[in-house]
């Protein structure tokens, strides 16, 4: 293990300057290498290390895996992925390198298991034939490699225990044949604590794919530069594409439904959940204080239901950013749930309102967002309701809440739009989260939420209209 | 000379009741161009009405020795091949689609032999011609129909369909909802029901009788021993009809047309089929043939589905109107290529969008009620555009580089504009507008003999919008597509090349790759990235297949930063375009 201890003194430094780092500004005390598994023996000799880093605030340690290669001369493609020498050899984060990445690639082809590490192809995989992938643009918390414009692989950089939501419910979603997410094909399996851990997952590459969110703000710029139309009548108009994307989204539940089962869930216990959030967000954000008790009474309204609720696995972290129109459709990405809330909370089956809610959010956002970039005066309060870019804005996401609701209940034959208080519930805990979020990272967004907070207890608005 | 109007040129009929057929002997032979099986895929090509280009005798209609005459012309814009519609006689009932004559020319279009010296002089020039043949059917009021109704027994009685009652068949579709009930029509002369997928004066001949195939491949053989360069068979898909089918794409028609290539190979190499085929792509690709081989039938088809999907790609700002038909279309075999177009003389075909979008491209295009028309939109691409000229530029570079042929419609070059209140097809088919003078130079007839008026309004009047002054600036469309179609022919990538569309993370960019050939030192490989939004746009695009390649943007010449491992950033400014020639790492020309 000597190259493991050469490796260490490098880790803080270099962790430190990794985007997917997660613990950013946080006086790291140690990285202890919890296991390192040797995969090759020949050069670039490849090591699976899982680190655990431990804090000076003294807060639960963060584990983080390390796909470490090791050459005698990096190459200059190379350079800017450099940890360190160590043991005589450079040291680097291998997922640039192309021969380790090919290796990869036919690790998983061939099912191998090596040590704690395990190459799961699913069965009937087809991957991308053999060659080096490419990174594509880091994420928070993984790396994407693409192959052969067919293969994405996924590596989870920050490690929790157990099986990852993402790759549980696309292998449920793959075993009823789904259509609306990016088929799997296998994953990387290892063990964390003793319990198995999900490193790596590898899907369909969707090429020639743009999000929801980019293609939403085209559609309300598109908008905001006419002058006298109206929202259906404007070439740019979303409608249609918001309706496909509410009969995707009930395509999916209905499929998880399936595949993973439904339960039902007492109203009471959801709204008391709801109700504690909202306890410690009013203490995060003391802006919301004054809406405090109109928004209990939202939730109490779901507590006194007669009815338990249906509820199944959800994707828990819907918004137009994970929805992939592609030429053939829409897709739905990265089923790992709300990130900052408990693995065994995302695994609870949930009321697929929640994912509805979360859509609604997100048309909201998507106009105020663009509201905001296009005037930063909008929501000044002597200009409430004044401002035409506003009043687009307000149209923009109310036709297109509908039409996701339309596309949903086409395909689902249930209208969220007759769930009313759990969908007011749920849009509502939404966006207190989204205050506080806002609040500690975006303050001059936190209207956008807010904005809608003040509309949805405001008493007289409807489910599908609230922007 | 004066020739009668109007008027059917006799034809002999043997005391057997058999038409004396002119033959291609009797006239002169036009010189060829040199043999090359892939001209047609390098080509643009230009859709030229003859009776809309240039009256040579002052009758008020164009005709054949006028085209002859605007030769150099249509040589300076840069076109490789003319395609005109129908010239035959015919009594003109739908546009020449009904013909009465295969081997005569329509009189007050001229003769036989005004066409072998049209063909004559656009091959010294090194342009080529092709025309409409309609196989389908032909005028009510040919002798060949009027053989067949006279006499059942003759000769021809079995050269169109008949039937005792209108009953067969019953699964084909009626395409002209418009104006027909039915596909079957009762003939008093006959006593019988006669078939027709068009208009009732159009009955279609019977596929099944070998001499009517024969008879129509010696159609072929006339026109191509005069020199024609090919032909694009108008309405292929319903030769046959086959009862529990739509009658539509049948294996029988596919056959024929195999047949009609094999004489054409073995006969007359080089010169084209281009299949008249409204399905979609998936269907349309039959029409090519036998990939194995490379293709046995049509060597082009018309890609008809992009061609609405361009404009509603433009008008909802993002491009997966255009991405989705070009994933869904298939790959073609090698001897072959589509043939694409923004407009041409049929109304911009709505069939090929789904009725969602059919809705939403009425709205769109065509605000007054007039302006529709079967399944259709009668305007012309500038009024289409609102006269805007970076969205002319736009289609135009998208026509140029999208995977096809391009195939302009005479008059677009100068943004003509189109008379919605003329009939059926004509808003979209008058006089070509040569000058600021009377009649705008298409013709020294008194104005109210024109077949169709000119093109008067303040917009796009001839004397706002004419060749003439367009030719005298610079600056003017007519001189911007010039250039444009200068640079598709330098560059083989455009023709020959494979398509690659690169995605990016802009849904209102569509950035594609053309690249033909394999070796770095000889290939092409231009990137064209278009934005189809009418605001500013950025785009990255993963160009790390091209690494270390250099950017010469193409009109004018300007070496862009090299390619790197990050992606790589453009901007774009509303409805702006790039075209983009990739030096490979390398080559580049560094002093």
């Amino acid at each position: 293990m000597s190259f493991v201890e050469e490796l260490v003194p490098h880790l803080p430094e270099w962790l430190g300057r990794q985007r997917w780092f997660g613990a950013k500004g946080r006086e790291v005390s140690a990285v202890d290498v919890m296991s390192a598994t040797s995969l090759t023996d020949t050069e670039p000799l490849l090591d699976l290390l899982v680190l655990a880093v431990s804090f000076a605030d003294g807060g639960p340690a963060q584990h983080y895996q390390l796909l470490l290669g090791r050459r005698q001369e990096a190459p200059g493609e190379l350079e800017h992925v450099t940890i360190g020498r160590v043991d005589g050899l450079c040291a680097y984060d291998a997922l640039w390198d192309h021969t380790a990445s090919a290796w990869l690639l036919e690790a998983v082809r061939a099912g191998r298991t090596i040590g704690p590490v395990r190459f799961v192809p699913e069965a009937g995989a087809t991957l991308a034939p053999p060659g080096f992938g490419r990174v594509m643009g880091a994420e928070q918390s993984n790396t994407s490699v693409v192959f052969g414009e067919r293969t994405i692989m996924k590596l989870f950089r920050r490690l929790n225990p157990g099986v990852n939501p993402d790759l549980e419910l696309h292998r449920a979603l793959r075993s009823v044949g789904s259509n609306e997410v990016a088929a799997l094909q296998g994953a990387v399996e290892g063990a964390l604590g003793g319990e198995p851990t999900t490193l790596a997952m590898l899907q369909d590459f969707a090429g020639n794919s743009a999000d929801g969110w980019a293609m939403a703000l085209a559609s309300v710029r598109d908008l905001f530069a006419e002058a006298d139309l109206r929202a259906d009548e404007v070439g740019g108009d979303f409608a249609g594409e918001a309706a496909r994307i509410g009969e995707t989204v009930a395509v999916v539940h209905a499929e998880l439904a399936a595949a993973l089962g439904t339960v039902e869930r007492d109203p009471a216990e959801l709204a008391a959940a709801c109700s504690a959030r909202l306890d410690a967000a009013a203490r995060d954000a003391p802006i919301l204080l004054p809406y405090v008790d109109a928004v209990r009474a939202a939730y109490d309204a779901v507590a006194g239901l007669p009815e338990p609720i249906l509820a199944h696995r959800v994707h828990g972290d819907l918004h137009l950013g994970q929805l992939l129109r592609t030429t053939h459709g829409w897709l739905i990405l990265d089923f790992e749930g709300e990130p900052s809330a408990p693995l065994r909370e995302r695994s609870r089956p949930d009321s697929p309102m929640r994912d509805i809610a979360a859509m609604l959010r997100s048309f909201d956002y998507a106009a105020f967002f663009q509201l905001l970039s296009s005037d930063p005066g909008a929501f000044a309060d002597d200009r409430t309701g004044s401002s035409p870019l506003r009043w687009h804005a307000k149209e923009w996401a109310a036709r297109n809440r509908d039409a996701f609701c339309d596309g949903y209940a086409a395909r689902a034959g249930l209208d969220p739009r007759r769930h009313r208080p759990v969908l007011r519930a749920f849009e509502l805990d939404k966006a207190v989260y989204e205050v506080v979020y806002e609040t500690r990272s975006r303050p001059g967004w936190v209207p956008i939420p807010l904005s809608s907070i003040k509309q949805l207890t405001a008493g007289a608005t409807s489910g599908s209209a609230a922007g | 000379m004066s020739r009668p109007l109007h008027t059917q040129v006799e034809q002999a009929v043997t005391a057997d009741g058999r038409v004396v057929e002119t033959s291609s002997d009797d006239y002169g032979h036009a010189r060829t161009l040199g043999v090359d099986h892939d001209w047609f895929k390098r080509a643009v090509f230009y859709e030229v009405l003859v009776r809309a280009f240039a009256d040579s005798n002052r009758d008020g209609t164009g005709d054949l020795r006028g085209l002859t005459e605007k030769l150099d012309y249509i040589k300076w814009l840069g076109v490789d091949c003319l395609w005109l519609p129908p010239f035959y006689d015919s009594p003109l009932r739908d546009g020449g689609y009904d013909i009465r004559d295969f081997r005569t020319v329509l009189p007050e279009f001229g003769t036989v032999d005004d066409f072998v010296v049209l063909l004559d002089e656009a091959h010294k020039r090194g342009i080529r011609v092709i025309t409409d043949l309609v196989m389908n059917h032909t005028s009510d009021s040919h002798v060949w129909f009027e053989e067949s109704r006279r006499n059942p027994d003759g000769p021809y009685g079995d050269f169109y369909v008949w039937s005792d009652d209108d009953t067969r068949y019953s699964d084909a579709r009626i395409i002209f909802v418009d104006t027909e009930q039915s596909n079957w029509t009762y003939d008093p002369v006959r006593g019988q029901f006669f078939w027709h997928r068009f208009f009732s004066h159009q009955p279609d001949l019977n596929y099944d009788n070998p001499a009517v195939t024969d008879a129509m491949i010696d159609v072929l053989r006339f026109w191509l021993d005069i020199g024609i360069d090919g032909f694009r068979l108008d309405a292929v898909p319903y030769l046959f009809e086959r009862e529990g089918t739509n009658c539509e794409n049948l294996p029988e028609t596919h056959a024929f047309l195999k047949r009609c290539r094999k004489v054409m190979e073995d006969e007359y190499p080089g010169r084209v089929l281009l299949a008249e085929a409204n399905q979609w792509p998936a269907d349309v690709v039959e029409y090519y043939g036998d990939p194995e081989v490379g293709g046995d039938e049509c060597q082009m088809a018309f890609h008809f589905p992009l061609m609405p999907r361009i404009f509603m790609a433009v008008r909802r700002e993002n491009r997966f109107p255009i991405s989705e038909i070009l994933a869904q279309t298939p790959p073609i075999p090698s001897g072959c290529q589509w043939g694409i177009f923004l407009r041409n003389h049929d109304e911009l075909t709505l069939e090929m969008v789904s009725d969602e979008e059919r809705d939403y491209m009425y709205t769109e295009y065509a605000k007054d009620p007039r302006m529709k028309a079967n399944i259709g939109i009668r305007r012309r691409l500038a009024p289409l555009l609102d006269n805007d000229r970076n969205q002319l530029e736009l289609f135009t570079a998208l026509l140029l580089s999208l995977p096809g042929s391009p195939v302009l419609y005479y008059g677009d070059e100068i943004g003509m504009g189109d008379n919605i209140w003329a009939g059926d097809r004509d808003g979209v088919r008058s006089p070509m507008q040569w000058t600021p003078d009377r009649n705008a130079g298409f013709s020294a007839s008194d104005p109210g003999r024109l077949y169709l008026p000119i093109i008067m309004d303040a917009l796009y009047g001839y004397q706002a919008v004419n060749v003439e002054a367009q030719l005298n600036s610079t600056t003017s469309l007519l001189h911007w597509n010039r250039r444009m179609i200068e640079i598709r022919k330098r560059h083989h990538a455009f023709g020959l090349g494979e398509y690659r569309e690169l995605g990016g993370t802009n849904p209102t960019v569509l950035a594609y790759m053309r690249t033909h050939g394999d070796d770095p030192a000889t290939s092409d490989t231009v990137l064209c990235v278009n934005n189809m939004s009418r605001f500013p746009q950025p785009v990255e695009l993963d160009l790390s297949a091209w690494q270390g390649g250099v950017p010469h943007e193409l009109t004018g010449g300007v070496q862009f930063p090299a390619i790197g491992e990050l992606p790589y950033l453009l901007t774009l400014p509303g409805h702006g375009f790039y075209w983009f020639a990739i030096t490979p790492a390398g080559l580049d020309q560094k002093p």
